[in-house]
């Protein structure tokens, strides 16, 4: 009896060891080559970054998740880039472009530019490119975002020309979201770029140890010169507070989307300099609009006029912009005006609207995700609103479920964001709010015809200064409605290692390290 | 011993299937679509469409299922619906981690949590028992998230003598060590207070056993009671507990892989769930049934040699 146990104890014994000695293999089963952590790097200049998830995949045709985009604006590059500062849309890869009549835009490129594996960047890969985000049987998640492309036809080795299906007014900003970024053909029939990516970008692709970081190095061929940083490492902390003090210790150099409730930890260490930029996210308050009690104009102004904004806003360390405007002050389509046009805060004028119309005797379903702030916004807004008269229920819920909740219209009020990757008002209005998306992205079901019509009108004008104008015109009569209630707009944080120079933040959240050097 | 291997492994079949089929069917019950998780909040109705179609969503439940366990019982645990990476492999890059983290947290539980049970027995109502059943209180309610955030900051920030987390170098290397000894300690300490507990107890029902009072009039020397006659008497109890912790902390620790930013079975399952990565949160979960199990069987194994009065022949 005592031998068979001992045979026992000593194979559990071994399956044990067996298993702990695998994690030598560094990142072995996904084929990689592994990495060190650590700050100092391999001798060369490098940059660690936190996030707390990892990225999907490496694709831009197949991801469409903000960690997935950190990484493959690194290693892609699009048509076209909206410039930071200015807001307004530049060629990147593209040279020029011309548009002969409303439906076709003939795109330049630029010329001797090369894939990272060697292939020619040409029209033959941005036709390649497109056509495989619009293949339905890619199953993109964003291939509606070239859905008004009818056809795309190679003209010559540099030029690429694209028809439209009707005049389509954002194709620029389209072409210049991270899901548009065009990938190496050659790699693609080859490889899987979710695993391995390959575009014309200033870092490459070293390893992936899924679940724990992404390894990129310097492209030293890159076309615009090679960068300054040799490595870059995206490391995943999935606690926030665990990844401050990494920061603080030195093991990773880069944080952003950095958490209201922590602002103020942050910015008390030494050397790590924290900065904020008005950026394009905007976080609303919106109505189920099919339900019938939500399409009383008065009761969405009692509940507007229940809500204080401007207090709300003071509680965000900063973090956030107070305007009406749905679109706001770093979307195109915003105009000054939109900032005070919506209901402004009134409790005497709630209270008397819930009193007269009995709008506090049937409960008010508050439907919140668990994430980021909106916890925090839910609570506010149920203690305002009960202030005012109204009786409220939060009830919520994780994304995945808050997603489907939402879509199928089981609420009656919600709060939803939308980062608005490409800056565009259109971009905003028309997946959140036109009545072609109600049942998926439209979750406030809202469903005006005139409101469609601008929007149409703004998507369907080539005319920029005409789409600003009829963007505006669309904003307004939403604000008129009380449609959706802003809380805020987002402010883009960073948190970098003093010793980290250039990092170029865009208001969609998105940074590029090209200019990145450390001193 | 053989028949009670053939017969656990033969029950571990059965398990597996009701386990598949419950999860498998939870999953597709739960509120929540992977594709909409996929597509994210900017998706429209085709792009869901779409994606759900190229995942085999819209085939019927007991298609999807059967189609599911064809595959798993030839070693296919199919591919994760976010990453489109092979399950299996995404499991076994995170399994060593989170053995890592279960082994060691058990050699600190069960050192710390035998030694303060034996020596709270053994000198019971005195102010060393006292304070022994108050650390083993105090490792039961202490929150795993503020005990690791609180060495970290001690140990990891201020101190500097240890790695905030991460889990990359080899275990048997000294940087290995210096990772495992917070989460370690997070974890062990739960672990270490319900042992502690058993210990104690369990040793205060066998140190007044007939059987020790002869071996004292007998004049066998303390130290032998206590470790020969006593100890291992005492044990069933505690491996049962050991056996179970060390189980339940196969199966992925949420918290403390969280906390200390380790890439392990826990997270990946949360965050599957979480994305409704319905081949992930499957794959693991049988992963973690089939250890629990061997953990268990292991148990069984080692009562016999404690107890040679168990038999399972």
């Amino acid at each position: 009896m005592k031998k068979h146990w001992l045979v026992l104890l000593a194979f559990f014994g071994i399956l044990i060891l067996s298993a702990c000695s695998e994690s030598t293999i560094p990142e072995g089963a996904e084929g990689t080559s592994g990495g060190d952590s650590s700050s100092s790097g391999e001798g060369g200049q490098e940059i660690i970054y936190a996030s707390t998830t990892d990225a999907v995949g490496l694709s831009p045709i197949m991801t469409n998740d903000s960690v997935s985009s950190s990484v493959t604006e690194q290693v892609y590059e699009k048509l076209f880039v909206r410039n930071p500062e200015t807001m307004e849309i530049e060629p990147m890869l593209a040279e020029s472009y011309e548009t002969p009549d409303d439906l076709t835009w003939v795109i330049s490129l630029k010329e001797d530019i090369e894939f990272q594996d060697g292939t020619p960047f040409n029209a033959e890969a941005v036709k390649y490119t497109f056509d495989k985000l619009r293949d339905p049987e890619t199953a993109a998640p964003r291939a509606s975002l070239l859905e008004p492309i009818d056809e795309i036809t190679v003209v010559d080795e540099n030029t690429v020309e694209i028809k439209t299906k009707y005049p389509y007014g954002p194709l620029l900003a389209a072409l210049s979201h991270s899901n548009a970024a065009i990938v190496s053909p050659t790699a693609d029939q080859e490889q899987d770029l979710m695993q391995e990516p390959v575009g014309t970008g200033p870092f490459k692709f070293a390893s992936w140890s899924i679940g724990d970081q992404v390894v990129l190095e310097k492209n030293e061929d890159y076309w615009g010169g090679a960068p300054e940083l040799d490595r870059v490492v995206f490391k995943v902390v999935p606690e926030t507070s665990t990844a401050i003090s990494m920061l603080q210790t030195g093991e990773v150099n880069f944080l952003d989307a950095l958490p209201t409730e922590q602002i103020s930890r942050i910015e008390s260490i030494d050397n790590v300099e924290v900065t904020k930029q008005d950026g394009t996210p905007v976080y609303y308050l919106t109505f189920n609009h099919s339900k019938d009690r939500n399409q009383d104009p008065d009761f969405r102004k009692a509940v507007a006029s229940a809500i204080d904004r401007d207090a709300f806003v003071a509680n965000l360390n900063d973090l956030g912009v107070r305007s009406d405007s749905i679109l706001g002050p770093q979307v195109f389509g915003y105009d000054e005006s939109a900032d005070t046009a919506g209901t402004a805060y009134d409790l005497d004028m709630a209270k008397q609207l819930v009193e007269e119309n009995g709008y506090g005797d049937e409960p008010i379903k508050l439907l919140s995700a668990n994430r980021d702030n909106f916890i925090l916004m839910a609570e506010i807004v149920q203690s305002q609103l009960t202030e005012a008269g109204f009786t409220v229920e939060i009830e919520t819920m994780e994304w995945a479920t808050f997603l489907d909740t939402a879509r199928s219209g089981e609420y009656d009020l919600t709060f939803l964001s939308w980062s608005n990757v490409t800056g565009d008002g259109s971009e905003m209005l028309y997946p959140n709010f036109h009545s072609d998306n109600i049942g998926a992205s439209n979750r406030a079901q809202y469903n005006n015809p005139e409101f469609d019509k601008l929007v149409e009108a703004s998507r369907t004008s080539i005319d920029q200064e005409e789409r600003e104008s009829i963007l505006n015109e669309a904003n307004q009569l939403m604000l008129a409605e009380d449609a959706a209630i802003v809380m805020y707009h987002g402010v883009v944080t960073s948190a970098t290692d003093e010793s980290i120079q250039g990092l170029q933040m865009d208001p969609n959240g998105q940074w590029s390290l090209y200019n990145v050097t450390r001193e | 011993m053989v028949s009670l291997i053939i017969q656990r492994t033969l029950q571990l079949v059965f398990l597996l299937f009701g386990i598949s089929f419950l999860v498998f069917s939870s999953m597709h019950i739960a509120p929540g679509n992977p594709a909409a998780v996929i597509g994210g909040p900017t998706a429209t109705a085709s792009d869901i469409e779409a994606i759900e179609d190229n995942l085999g969503l819209n085939d019927p439940f007991l298609t999807q299922y059967a189609r599911y366990v064809g595959n798993a019982v030839q070693g296919d645990f199919g591919y994760s619906y976010q990453t489109t990476q092979p399950v299996a492999d995404a499991i076994m890059v995170r399994f060593p981690n989170t053995l890592k983290l279960a082994v060691a947290s058990m050699i600190v539980a069960v050192i710390i949590g035998i030694l303060t049970g034996l020596i709270s027995a053994l000198r019971q109502n005195s102010w060393l028992d006292v304070s022994a059943t108050t650390f083993a209180l105090a490792g039961i309610s202490i929150p795993n998230f503020w005990l690791g955030a609180l060495l970290i900051l001690v140990f990891a920030v201020n101190l500097q003598w240890l790695p905030v987390g991460g889990m990359s170098s080899p275990w048997y290397t000294i940087d290995g060590i210096k990772e495992l000894v917070l989460p370690a300690i997070t974890l062990g300490t739960g672990s270490a207070a319900m042992i502690a507990r058993m210990a104690r107890s369990s040793m205060l029902e066998v140190i007044r056993a007939d059987y020790v009072r002869t071996a004292r009039a007998k004049g066998v020397k303390e130290k032998n009671v206590i470790w020969i006659h006593t100890l291992k008497n005492a044990m069933i109890p505690i491996i049962t507990i050991i056996g179970l912790n060390f189980g339940f902390l196969l199966g992925g620790t949420i918290i403390t892989e969280k906390v200390f930013a380790i890439n392990g079975v826990g997270r990946l399952m949360i965050d599957a769930i979480a994305a409704r990565d319905f081949p992930m949160v499957q794959g693991s979960v049988l992963l973690v049934a089939t250890l629990f199990v061997l953990v268990n069987l292991l148990v069984d194994i080692i009562y016999t040699y404690i107890d040679p009065r168990i038999k399972y022949d």
